[in-house]
């Protein structure tokens, strides 16, 4: 099944390159929802962080009816887009604090620094390594649901329960539980 | 109208995506007005990218040492594996028969790695194929433990053969554990 979703997503991604609106729509469908986390995790709101993501797919959509998209990497190229975008949505919010009078403007409003790519990095070496301990004290059957749920590769928590022969609420549990490990380990990286 | 704050939980379920739609709408509306809540929802999509990187990262263990004549072997055991998925029952599962000896091993296994190194001791093996499928989250420690016991190789519940592995003790060659290749032995 890996394979083939593996398959599927590069047939999609050439149909895409190739102009099919609807290739474009199911990997919009499929990466949609991580845009919109990783631009929340950026620190833009919510309602913005949505526009944005439309603009994203928007810009890409654009930039393959120009030629200008010879490859289609996903999500990472849309992660980079949305990361351009909300990096120039700062600065001219910051334009705008200077000659108006918004400099009141909460901190986690401009966070987004134009420098950061989608491909930084947010754990360091030793929040990574306590990371994977802590992943690699939970039991096999649910690292393997963590790991098939959040690789990066936005599997469908559905298609996640389908393989391991779960139902979705349970392996939303295990997610849930794994991810209260996770957070504890690096917590205590912080507290350290 | 004030709408009520969000907890970890909420946030967490709105980042997963379990949220039905009208709620995650309160929920998103909400953050809108509360600046304590925009902050706990940023943390929790942060949490969740941090999460992906930590997963994306996590060493996968499908470098399995195989030696050179492990197919042979492997045939001449007769051991095999087969997948039993989806059931809920909590029993082993034996199975005898002329099952192939070596069972084609899904692409997924990458993903999966192997939860149970067993070798294999010729002089005790089998000469029929011994299947023993754990289709159970719940369960699959105490039937690997089990199965273990009793020299049996053990299925995981999404399907996938196992594979033994070969632990360092064994007197491998050095490098021989992280060899993407074959080794010889």
């Amino acid at each position: 099944m890996e394979a083939s979703r593996g398959t599927d997503e590069e047939s999609l991604s050439r149909k895409a390159l190739a102009g099919d609106r609807g290739a474009w729509d199911a990997l919009v469908a499929r990466h949609h929802r991580r845009v919109v986390v990783s631009l929340l995790a950026r620190g833009v709101r919510v309602d913005r962080a949505h526009e944005l993501a439309q603009e994203t797919w928007a810009r890409l959509i654009q930039q393959q009816q120009r030629g200008l998209l010879t490859e289609l990497r996903l999500p990472n190229l849309a992660l980079t887009q949305a990361a351009f975008l909300a990096a120039d949505d700062a600065r001219r919010v910051r334009r705008e604090s200077i000659s108006g009078a918004v400099e009141e403007l909460p901190e986690r409003q401009h966070p987004v620094d134009p420098a950061v790519s989608a491909e930084r990095r947010l754990l360091s070496e030793e929040q990574l390594s306590r990371a994977h301990a802590a992943l690699a004290q939970v039991s096999p059957s649910a690292r393997s649901v963590f790991l098939l749920a959040c690789d990066g590769q936005e599997l469908p928590h559905a298609e996640v329960a389908a393989k391991v022969g779960l139902s979705v609420q349970r392996v939303r549990q295990i997610l849930c539980e794994v991810r209260k490990k996770l957070r504890t380990a690096l917590e205590e990286e912080t507290h350290a | 109208m004030l709408k009520p704050h969000l907890t970890r939980d909420s946030a967490e379920q709105y980042i997963l995506g379990a949220l039905a739609p009208e709620k995650a709408a309160a929920l998103e509306a909400h953050t809108l007005e509360c600046e304590p809540c925009a902050v706990l929802l940023q943390e929790e999509a942060l949490l969740s990218e941090q999460l992906t990187e930590a997963a994306s990262t996590f060493p996968r263990e499908e470098r399995v040492v195989r030696p050179l004549a492990w197919h042979a072997r492997r045939a001449a055991t007769g051991a095999a594996i087969a997948a039993l998925a989806a059931a809920a029952s909590l029993t082993l599962v034996l199975l005898t028969g002329d099952k192939p000896a070596h069972p084609s091993v899904p692409d997924s296994l990458d993903a999966n790695p192997p939860t149970l190194a067993l070798e294999l001791d010729e002089g005790d093996a089998p000469t029929k194929s011994n299947v023993v499928a754990c289709p159970d989250l719940a369960t699959q420690d105490f039937c690997t433990r089990k199965a273990a016991e009793r020299g049996l190789l053990v299925m995981n519940p999404w399907g996938t053969a196992e594979v033994p592995r070969y632990e360092a003790r064994t007197g491998l060659p050095e490098g021989a554990l992280s060899a993407r290749q074959p080794v010889s032995l």
